[in-house]
């Protein structure tokens, strides 16, 4: 089966709940750049290997989780096409703080700014972590210019989602560097 | 366990006997296999069957609440998996994954216009027999006998429009062309929900007219070949 259709060669595409749209609508600036948030968390699984299941499967799981909120974002909060997506839930929030708690629990205090790097696996989940601020960035300024009022729940829980992923990609970073032994780098004036 | 994002149907893996083969064309021909006690599905959707170790997706073109499962097949020369069912003895069991897809009907405010060429028609059989109608659809075929599923239609659309390419022996009750010949020529402007599914060149085609012509209109879509 060939995957190209050709209908976005005019720049347009099309969304889940069926509008077309500019391929440079803030919309799909969002969705894209989760797009590209997800590829990184894959890249960091990558390097993380398989040998190291508990981790990957969560970050696994969060990446199914991103192509929910993807779902979400293409689709608009008054199509039918919305029955057929659950969303994102107060239990994907604190599957996330949850996770985070663990892993601070297992690692060394903070005691300054920490350059980004060390193994590969904390190299991606810092890459991952910038993304994910721009994404949510990208869904806030969409958000802004969509909704007057108040955005729906469905909206609002993710963006808490990605703010919250944020915070876990930051210590999924150094806890890599902790996994793999790996001493972190402090900021030096 | 958390709970899954997508609610609708879950795929799984079932196992299916095959029941009947009826000849729709010359090249064409509906299945019919029996339908796992715990499969679930929604008009529109397709399964993944597995023969020997060939792989094809077909939309169902029964309907949930009928006993059994119906697949609409076209018998593609040197198709491994379609000559296979084409003489496939009936009682012969197959295994199939799904339900899969979301070229589900979503009622809404504005007109439904279904564009199906050739075996694209059956998720719309499925949504037929399921209770969905006055929709118009406009079946693309190469030529009349490829017109199976018109009783099905008939009684079901607000308008059916076949629309057959071949020249040949027309007969008034056709339109004689491509589906977007119809579309361009006689769709009044404004705001519909299409429904496309066949040729990826159809949906190219369709789409960029439904930005012309139709801007603001809804657009699903399942490319079958």
């Amino acid at each position: 089966m060939k995957i190209y259709t050709g209908t976005g060669d005019r720049g347009k595409t099309s969304l889940f709940s069926g509008q077309r749209l500019s391929k440079a609508d803030k919309r799909i600036e969002a969705y894209g750049d989760m797009d590209e948030l997800n590829s990184i968390i894959g890249a960091l699984v990558a390097s993380l290997g398989p040998e190291y299941s508990d981790p990957v499967e969560e970050l696994q799981q969060i990446q199914s989780d991103l192509f929910t909120i993807s779902a979400l974002l293409a689709t608009t909060p008054d199509s039918p096409s919305m029955d057929t997506i659950t969303g994102i839930g107060q239990e994907h929030i604190e599957f996330l703080e949850n996770s985070i708690d663990r892993m601070v629990d297992a690692l060394p205090e903070l005691k300054g700014f920490i350059l980004p790097g060390g193994h590969s696996a904390a190299a991606w989940a810092h890459m991952a972590r910038t993304v994910c601020r721009r994404t949510e960035r990208r869904i806030v300024s969409f958000l802004d210019a969509s909704f007057k009022m108040q955005a729906p729940d469905s909206y609002q829980r993710s963006l808490i989602y990605i703010n919250r992923l944020s915070d876990y990609l930051f210590i999924a970073a150094r806890y890599c560097n902790h996994l793999f032994d790996v001493s972190e780098k402090l900021w030096k004036k | 366990m958390r709970k899954r994002s997508f609610v609708e149907t879950k795929a799984e893996n079932y196992t299916s006997e095959l029941i009947e083969r009826r000849w729709l064309s010359n090249k064409s021909f509906e299945i019919t296999l029996t339908k796992p006690k715990y499969f679930r599905y929604i008009p529109g959707q397709w399964i993944r069957l597995s023969h020997r170790t060939v792989e094809r997706d077909y939309s169902l073109v029964s309907s949930p609440t009928d006993p059994n499962l119906a697949l609409c097949i076209r018998n593609i020369e040197r198709g491994i998996l379609s000559a296979g069912l084409s003489n496939t003895p009936v009682g012969s069991r197959f295994n199939f994954n799904g339900p899969h897809g979301y070229f589900t009907y979503r009622p809404s405010t504005r007109p439904a216009v279904f564009v199906a060429t050739g075996t694209g028609a059956a998720p719309f059989v499925s949504m037929a027999r399921s209770g969905v109608n006055g929709f118009v659809l406009l079946h693309g075929v190469h030529s009349a006998e490829d017109l199976y599923y018109t009783g099905v239609f008939q009684s079901t659309a607000k308008q059916y429009v076949p629309c057959i390419s071949e020249t040949d022996s027309l007969s008034d009750a056709y339109f004689r062309g491509r589906v977007t010949d119809y579309l361009r020529k006689n769709l009044a402007a404004g705001l519909y929900d299409f429904y496309l599914c066949g040729r990826r060149e159809m949906i190219r085609d369709v789409t960029f007219l439904v930005d012309e012509k139709f801007a603001g209109s809804l657009i699903f879509t399942e490319t079958f070949y």
